[in-house]
């Protein structure tokens, strides 16, 4: 069954995970706060499972759910 | 590491009721919402204020619309209308009041009137029959045609034009001509030549839902009628009938029957659900220094002509109170009375699942006072929001998110960068110097100084305390932590024998006065007692004096803060707004953390006043009047000669409050801190400054994330080359993006954070 994802970040190839000398893919990834999830897909290191939050999604889409969130 | 508990869900399904009488009582103070004097007066409530305004401005066809709202015939109750409103206007009590009639009956002479008839409307079902003629039935006609009951008026006149001359011989051809039209207009079946007896009414009974009649018919008909003047209905005779005399008591008992014939028709109690009726009293406050002309336009001819009636109805001041939308920049922000708001944001605690709008709202009041002061009421908007917030947070519905970055900042104040020693020499102390938080993060400077003269000149000893006082809790609605606070600083006080507490700031004061038994006293009046140190100096230029909102109500404090200031010879200029009238500077009630835009829109109130230097005497007011470019001083800063410089950013405050401590512990009392130094070099760009403090980062926080990557190696490189690498530090994980350099160090040049947790999803 297609799970609705609420973003998608695909990192094409430019990010690179440090540790593991791979390259981030897109991968599936949950965002959780005060007891909601929302599913979504981000850069994600395939071989440690590193997420990367990027400054766009942190300060925007994330920001907003969470004050939407808060004031609940 | 210090943290508080984050809620732990949204799913949190109860609320802590308030009583509605609390409520209620509070919200009836504010008088916002009272009509003015004049449409206090009159019964049928006309708009006044708007009527005037829209005739000020020449907008005759509003103006006379708002006045059709109240009078079917508008000619004929303008000109003949007793005016009981004038004798109420506000001006009457500096000059003479609006000629207020004089002006509505230019308006209904000249303005244009809506479009006559015209609208279909669908009637209703049941239908309704007048009898007789005069003023009273000629308004009951209007009224009742209104409310789109099939009428049909039985007059004795032979036709229209008689049936309106009866009672309106006032009019003059040209009123007499409109009003003939107007009535023309209406949708009203008439009877002309009908010979009025009781049979002739009882007759039409069963044709009609309801039965009218002019008091003259039912006196000389129905002898034995008593009609209830409240509902202007006989009830034995089932039969609505009109007052005998006055064209406002014909007017207004029009209204009243419109409406029994309307519950009638229903086949209602003609008593229930009729609403306030008829003229009330008004509190409402107004400030009457704003009035002009204080005499009446004259009249030459026989009424007001459109350009004087313009006139007159530009006298009208407009009564309305606004004293605390005038004076505080929070409530003119959300642009709302404080009757209105609270009752907002007292609803807003009590949703039980749902968005809770006003959480903004509520945490961006300055909990200053102000408004109490000025308010002719003496509204407290302050308690209002103190309340709602210890509400939510008592039910686990209040975001930690506005307040944590305070609350943290508290809790380091009294961890790491908590501070209690008495003076070197004594045990016991007399004393106690407590500067408050925000003076050893802004002045520290300035805080060793009047440390190191209390010491000198005080006798008995003066310990040191560097802490927080617990405003911070207190502001964000948090009793619990309040309490832990309170208990916390009445041990370390204890330990040094409960000496005086000597408050350096006037919030700290007020804070630390709800701790039984407790001996305070503010420095200002110490200064005062034992003299000024050597060395102060006031300001070459005249300034302004900012009062702290925690001095609301406290003259002494006010008083003695001027007089040090003119000891060191500062000449101050005073403003409407100082003393208990002084508005906060931002930093109160948290409002800083919770909305940036509100408080930086109080700080700039507070600016507004003067373009002097200013002078205050609560650290916080200093440090952001200084965030505002404005030359800002802390009183202490004059009377020990120093300079607290640039306002640091809030890594700097922290960095300030522990290097003090740390120096003082060196210096004083030979104790070798225990200081965490990195064993790496850590810059940042201007830019990565610049952030961090808007997003509220602390370099702790940087720190924290290049620890955690040069232990575990966990980072990313990004498109452009820079690394990138996060920690999740308390209720928040911080991202930063930096670059290692050449000589091993890093730069960080940016920083963010969110406080979702993030994690790795299977399948
Ligand atoms: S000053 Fe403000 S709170 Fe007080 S009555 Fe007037 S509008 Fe209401
Ligand atoms: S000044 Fe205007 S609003 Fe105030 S009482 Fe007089 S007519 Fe009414
Ligand atoms: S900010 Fe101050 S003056 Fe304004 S509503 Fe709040 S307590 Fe009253
Ligand atoms: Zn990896």
């Amino acid at each position: 069954m297609a799970e609705k994802n609420y973003y998608t970040i695909d990192p094409g190839g430019k990010l690179r995970c440090m540790k593991c000398g791979v390259k981030l893919e897109k991968g599936k990834a949950k965002f959780l706060y005060l007891d909601n999830g929302f599913p979504v897909e981000l850069p994600v290191c395939p071989v440690c499972g590193f997420v990367y939050v990027p400054e766009e999604l942190a300060l925007g889409k994330v920001a907003s759910v969470e004050r939407a969130l808060e004031d609940k | 590491m210090a943290q508080i508990q984050e809620r732990g869900s949204t799913h949190v399904y109860k609320v802590n009721k308030i009583s509605k009488e609390e409520m209620e009582q509070m919200v009836a103070r504010c008088v916002y919402e009272h009509p003015p004097f004049c449409s206090a007066a009159c019964p049928l409530k006309l708009d006044t204020r708007a009527f005037l305004e829209a005739a000020a401005a020449g907008n005759f066809k509003k103006a006379l619309q708002l006045y059709e709202k109240i009078a079917p015939f508008p000619l004929v109750l303008a000109m003949g209308c007793e005016a009981p409103c004038e004798g109420k206007c506000r001006l009457c009590e500096i000059g003479e009041g609006v000629a207020i009639r004089a002006v509505e009956e230019a308006v209904t002479r000249f303005g244009q009137a809506q479009k006559l008839g015209g609208v279909f409307r669908t009637k209703k079902k049941k239908t309704a029959a007048i009898f007789g003629s005069g003023l009273f039935p000629l308004f009951l006609a209007g009224e009742i045609e209104k409310k789109a009951y099939p009428l049909t008026v039985f007059c004795e006149e032979a036709d229209l034009e008689s049936f309106l001359r009866r009672g309106t011989g006032f009019l003059d051809e040209t009123a007499f001509e409109l009003e003939y039209r107007r009535l023309k207009a209406k949708d009203i079946r008439f009877v002309f030549g009908c010979t009025l007896t009781r049979d002739f009414m009882e007759e039409r009974r069963a044709s009609f839902d309801v039965l009218c009649a002019s008091h003259e018919l039912t006196s000389a008909l129905y002898p034995e009628a008593a009609c209830i003047p409240e509902l202007m209905y006989c009830e034995a005779e089932k039969l609505v009938s009109g007052p005998a005399a006055g064209i406002l008591d014909a007017a207004f008992g029009a209204k009243k029957a419109a409406l029994t014939v309307d519950r009638l028709a229903q086949n209602l109690d003609p008593r229930n659900t009729r609403g306030q009726e008829g003229p009330v009293e008004s509190q409402l406050y107004t400030d009457l220094s704003g009035a002009g002309a204080l005499t009446r336009v004259p009249m030459y001819g026989a009424g007001y002509t459109e350009e004087e009636a313009i006139r007159e109805a530009g006298r009208c001041i407009r009564c309305q109170c606004e004293e605390c939308l005038k004076s505080c920049a929070y409530l003119a922000h959300y642009k709302k009375h404080p009757g209105l708001l609270s009752k907002e944001i007292y609803n807003n605690t009590q949703i039980i699942m749902g968005d809770h709008q006003l959480n903004k709202p509520m945490n961006s009041c300055a909990l200053c006072g102000q408004c109490t002061v000025v308010c002719p009421n003496g509204f407290d908007m302050a308690r209002v929001c103190h309340e709602a917030r210890r509400n939510m947070v008592s039910t686990d519905k209040m975001p930690l998110a506005p307040h944590e970055f305070a609350l943290l900042d508290m809790l380091f104040s009294n961890g790491d960068a908590f501070l209690a020693r008495p003076q070197p020499g004594y045990g016991k102390c007399r004393y106690v110097f407590f500067p408050g938080c925000q003076a050893a993060a802004i002045a520290p400077e300035t805080v060793r100084a009047a440390y190191l003269d209390l010491c000198e000149r005080l006798p008995g000893g003066v310990a040191l305390m560097l802490g927080c006082c617990g405003a911070i809790c207190d502001w964000a609605g948090r009793t619990e932590l309040q309490e832990q606070t309170k208990e916390f600083l009445g041990r370390e006080l204890s330990k040094l024998g409960d000496p005086v507490v000597i408050a350096g700031c006037p919030m700290c004061k007020k804070e630390l006065a709800s701790h039984e038994g407790l001996q305070l006293v503010g420095i200002w009046d110490l200064l005062l007692e034992i003299g000024l140190p050597v060395g102060g100096r006031g300001l070459a230029r005249p300034a302004a004096l900012h009062d702290s909102c925690g001095a609301r109500g406290d003259e002494k404090t006010q008083a003695a803060i001027r007089e040090i200031a003119k000891r060191l010879g500062c000449t101050l200029t005073d403003t409407e707004f100082s003393g208990d009238r002084s508005p906060c500077c931002g930093y109160g009630g948290l409002a800083a953390y919770a909305n940036r835009e509100v408080a930086r829109e109080l700080t700039e109130k507070c600016l507004e006043r003067s373009d002097a230097p200013y002078i205050s005497y609560c650290m916080a007011c200093r440090d952001r009047f200084a965030r505002q470019s404005r030359e800002s001083r802390h009183i202490l800063e004059l009377v020990y000669g120093t300079d607290a410089g640039a306002p640091p950013d809030i890594s700097e405050k922290r960095f300030n409050r522990l290097t003090l401590k740390n120096e003082l512990l060196r210096e004083l009392w030979q104790e070798e801190p225990r200081e965490m130094n990195l064993d790496y070099t850590l810059n940042y760009t201007d830019e990565a400054r610049r952030i961090m403090d808007e997003r509220m980062i602390l370099t702790d926080d940087v720190i924290a994330v290049l620890d955690c990557v040069r232990k575990t190696g966990e980072c990313i490189q990004d498109e452009d080359g820079l690394l990138v690498a996060r920690r999740r530090v308390g209720n928040a994980t911080f991202w930063v993006k930096f670059t290692r350099e050449g000589d091993g160090s890093y730069l960080v040049h940016r920083a963010w954070s969110h406080r979702m947790t993030v994690v790795k999803r299977e399948g």
